[in-house]
């Protein structure tokens, strides 16, 4: 492991508790509990180039002493770990809330935000570069669920990746909201749907959920509730589907 | 396919009146209590009080004496016509709150001041109860006087007489009075008549009751806490007897977030900084308030009239400021003095807020940006956003007024009145908030809006509060909780949990704050939340003994722990030493998770307003903007206009 960045959010429901981990040959896994593009396991390898640039701003942070930053009221929880480092609390580090470099002659603080030569810059561009880590994980999905809209009146659960896994469908509950124009509001319908308490997604499997019918010149958007089974635990999760509306 | 259940939900949109009771409601009694006797007649006399006094603690004595007395009512006037469907202001506000005491409504009415279906119901179901006919659901003046008259008949609440070892509700309720006449230090709401309670129940007795102290909360103790301190019992409210929790005023309300030490509330202005708009409108208005010769054009443009003229001003001081001709804050210092009212006025806060344990910020270029200007018929308050990817939905601008728009400053001496209207614009320059917006959905924060949240109706009101400098209001400690909300902690559950099979093996309150602390150690949230919610711990007086049992404890140091990928995916953690404060330890030792978030939501306190956490609290009378959320700019029309000014539903 050279860098792992876990966002975690318990104000959810389902929590938002995503990860990555990346290895020094570029292999990138985690898991995804509140996706767009799917939720479930990922894994794949990152392309030479990224993983340099991810190394040089890796390195760029080792010889600075780790940020303090305090995050936006209703920021989510998000620790980047190194292995120089250990768990750094990033939430709330920007490149637009670090500090411009502390000119030359300003005094060092070791305990300041700057940390050494720009060390809150560097850090600002690793936090930015480990969050879109977690949004490139969902290129590679290896036993993962995704939803999408197959019919006004059907949300399809999809199998995404190439390994099984088990799901909890016993208590499902869809969120359909539609979008007109720019984002405008057209209508919000929940359901709760009963489904089977165990069924095990493979390449090829679907599901489908009976939604409402929104009207037809609307975008719709999906939030579906259930869970994934991972050995004895229940893991919530929540896949949705957000397209940018017509 | 599967099966579907047939309950599908069409989410009503913006009605008004919704009942949003939750299990755990509490009330602001806006018209309860309306005898006020004035609470402190007077200084204390004679020596002997004095020697009492260090008896009791002189501290806590010297707060009573120095204590004024407690507003009155303050109800409105009477409308002079009927009130209607669609009417809406403080009256309907009054009339919901009786409706719901007398039992006329079905449920607990939301109190938004919005006369809607279910009020309009309540008010057919009190006249056909009292034989009014026509039965027509308007609070015609004679509809209205007899309900006036039932709510001024309503029994007071029963009171019994508290000595030191008592516990109980009404020891929570003195608890809670005794605070809001400045019990120093604050007591704890947890429903134990112990040591602190009793230091402040003879403090009180000497201070206020002038008497020789009885250590008890005798009949004239409940008379003198009860007349001088609203709220403070359970009601029933709706048709269903619910039983409700009035809350008890305390202070004055302050919901804006903790301004971080030594800045100013102004934006650098002039050389180096903002060099147009709102701001410059009030340097030029303030230097011309403090002699500006010749008297600037208002016209919230820096040149170079204005340069000369903050100069003038900057070497006028005794002793002279450096002629910068930048407002800085030493320079704006000065001019609040010199000039403390204007009509135009740009602020720069700088805050923190401390929720669920963990603190927040916002500071340095993400300070809230705001600005206000009193127009002949309005105030209008303003921020600005930067929005920073895809354009923002137009609806968004929409909800700010929707929410924010429901008051006015009134003057009761002069009888001015002024709406109070909010507006977020879209806009860039040093003097606009940055906002982040994302696609898809998911929960914003202040300084990131998801374009497809279908809450946004919501979520965008709360986030505006933030830009305006406005704090949360969920999972705070007792004493911000007073603070931002200007109600006491409520009492809640006094008992905890029963224990199985039989209340001797209920888990105590030490028992609940080691249980908690070794989940700490373990880093177990579920741990946490075993000890806590799901043994039965609720919020109030039963959970506060766990967090006074647990500060208690030998602190210790837990190692880090590193994240794990999952599922589920936890975040690593640091090292951390316990500080014996409970939510701080639980934020620091466990994963933000949903049994943390749950066990911190029993162990804290949580308004139901529009700065709480909607999705968790609700509450039918501390629900929306309240006028609390609008207290700085009552006093910023204090300063310019003179007066005292309040904010009162429109
Ligand atoms: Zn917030």
């Amino acid at each position: 492991m050279i860098l792992r960045l876990v966002i975690a959010d318990g104000r959810q429901t389902p929590a938002v508790a995503e990860s990555v981990e990346l290895s020094a040959d570029g292999t990138l896994t985690g898991w995804r509990s509140v996706s767009p593009a799917g939720v479930g396991w990922f894994t794949g390898k990152l392309p030479a180039p990224e993983l340099t640039a991810l190394q040089a701003l890796i390195e760029a942070v080792t010889p600075t002493s780790p940020p303090h930053p305090v995050p936006r009221p209703g920021a989510a929880e998000e620790v980047l770990e190194l292995p120089a480092t250990g768990p750094v609390s990033i939430a709330g580090l920007t490149p637009a809330s670090a500090p411009a470099p502390t000119p030359a002659s300003a005094p060092a603080d070791a305990d300041s935000l700057d940390g050494g030569v720009d060390g809150a810059g560097a850090w600002a561009r690793l936090a930015e570069a480990s969050r879109q880590l977690i949004e490139r994980l969902t290129d590679f999905p290896r036993a993962a669920v995704a939803v999408d809209v197959a019919s006004p009146t059907t949300a399809r659960l999809v199998h995404r990746g190439t390994d099984p896994l088990r799901l909890d469908l016993g208590t499902v509950a869809v969120r359909v909201t539609a979008w007109r124009g720019y984002y405008e509001p057209a209508g919000d319908w929940t359901g709760p749907v009963t489904g089977p308490a165990e069924v095990e997604a493979g390449p090829g499997w679907t599901y489908d959920l009976p939604i409402e019918r929104a009207p037809d010149d609307t975008t719709v958007h999906l939030a579906v509730n259930f869970a994934v089974l991972s050995g004895s635990t229940k893991v919530p999760v929540q896949a949705r589907f957000t397209p940018v509306p017509k | 396919m599967s099966d579907i259940a047939a309950q599908r939900v069409l989410k009503p949109q913006d009605t008004p009146d919704v009942n949003t009771l939750g299990p755990d409601p509490r009330i602001l009694l806006a018209a309860g209590n309306a005898a006020m006797a004035r609470m402190l007649p007077g200084a204390p006399a004679g020596a002997a009080l004095g020697e009492l006094g260090q008896f009791a603690g002189n501290a806590q004595v010297a707060r009573f004496v120095g204590q004024p007395p407690a507003p009155g009512g303050g109800a409105p006037p009477a409308p002079g016509g009927g009130v209607t469907s669609g009417a809406h202001g403080d009256s309907v506000q009054d009339l919901q709150v009786e409706l719901s005491r007398l039992q006329a409504s079905a449920a607990p009415l939301t109190e938004d001041g919005k006369y809607g279906p279910l009020t309009e119901a309540a008010v057919r179901n009190f006249q056909t109860g009292a034989g009014i006919v026509p039965v027509t659901g308007v609070a015609d003046p004679v509809t209205k006087a007899q309900i006036d008259a039932a709510f001024a008949a309503l029994p007071a609440p029963v009171r019994v007489v508290l000595a030191s070892g008592a516990t109980g509700t009404d020891v929570g309720f003195a608890q809670q009075k005794l605070n809001a006449v400045g019990a120093s230090p604050r007591l704890i709401i947890n429903a134990i008549f112990d040591g602190p309670m009793l230091g402040a129940v003879i403090a009180y007795e000497i201070a206020a009751l002038h008497r020789f102290p009885t250590a008890t909360v005798d009949a004239a103790m409940w008379t003198a806490l009860d007349s001088g301190v609203k709220g403070g019992f359970l009601a029933p409210e709706g048709a269903g007897g619910t039983q409700v929790e009035q809350n008890t005023t305390s202070g004055t309300a302050n919901s804006l977030g903790t301004q971080v030490a030594g800045t100013s509330l102004h934006p650098f202005t002039g050389v180096g900084g903002l060099t147009g708009g709102p701001a410059v409108h009030e340097l030029q208005q303030k230097l011309n308030t403090a002699g500006a010769s010749p008297a600037l054009k208002d016209d919230g443009a820096f040149g170079p009239k204005t340069l000369a003229a903050l100069r003038a001003f900057q070497t006028g001081r005794v002793p002279p400021l450096p002629a910068t001709g930048t407002a800085d804050k030493a320079t704006w210092d000065a001019l609040d003095v010199a000039s403390p009212g204007s009509l135009t006025g740009a602020v720069d806060r700088q805050w923190t807020e401390v929720v669920g344990g963990a603190t927040y910020s916002m500071v340095g270029a993400e300070g809230s940006h705001y600005s206000w200007e009193i127009q002949k018929t309005r105030m209008l308050v303003t921020a600005k956003v930067t929005f920073v990817g895809p354009p923002p939905p137009g609806a968004w601008f929409g909800y700010v007024p929707a929410t924010w728009n429901q008051y006015q400053g009134v003057d009761a001496a002069s009888g001015n009145s002024l709406p109070i209207d909010f507006q977020m614009t879209s806009g860039g320059g040093g003097d606009a908030n940055q906002v982040k917006v994302l696609t898809g959905s998911g929960r914003a924060n202040a300084g990131e809006w998801y374009l497809a949240d279908p809450d946004a109706k919501n979520t965008i009101p709360h986030e505006f509060g933030h830009l305006i400098g406005l704090q949360d209001e969920y999972q705070l400690h007792p004493g911000d909780y007073v603070r931002v909300t200007g109600h006491e902690p409520p009492v809640g559950d006094t008992t905890g949990p029963a224990g199985a099979p039989a209340p001797a093996t209920a888990p105590t309150p030490a028992t609940i704050a080691t249980q908690l602390q070794t989940a700490m150690v373990a880093r177990s949230s579920a741990g946490a939340l075993a000890a806590t919610v799901t043994a039965g711990v609720r919020p109030g007086a039963f959970a506060q003994r766990i967090v006074q049992e647990y500060a208690t404890l030998a602190t210790t140091t837990v190692p880090a722990v590193p994240g794990v990928v999952g599922p589920p995916s936890v975040p690593g953690k640091p090292a951390v030493t316990l500080t014996g404060d409970l939510l701080f330890d639980l934020n620091a030792a466990l994963p933000d998770d949903t049994d943390r978030y749950e066990t911190i939501q029993v162990l804290s306190y949580s308004s139901g307003s529009v700065m709480g956490d909607q999705s968790r609290v609700s509450d039918p009378h501390d629900h929306g903007a309240q006028p609390r959320h609008l207290g700085e700019f009552m006093a910023i029309l204090g300063r310019a206009l003179g007066g005292t000014w309040e904010a009162k539903r429109r």
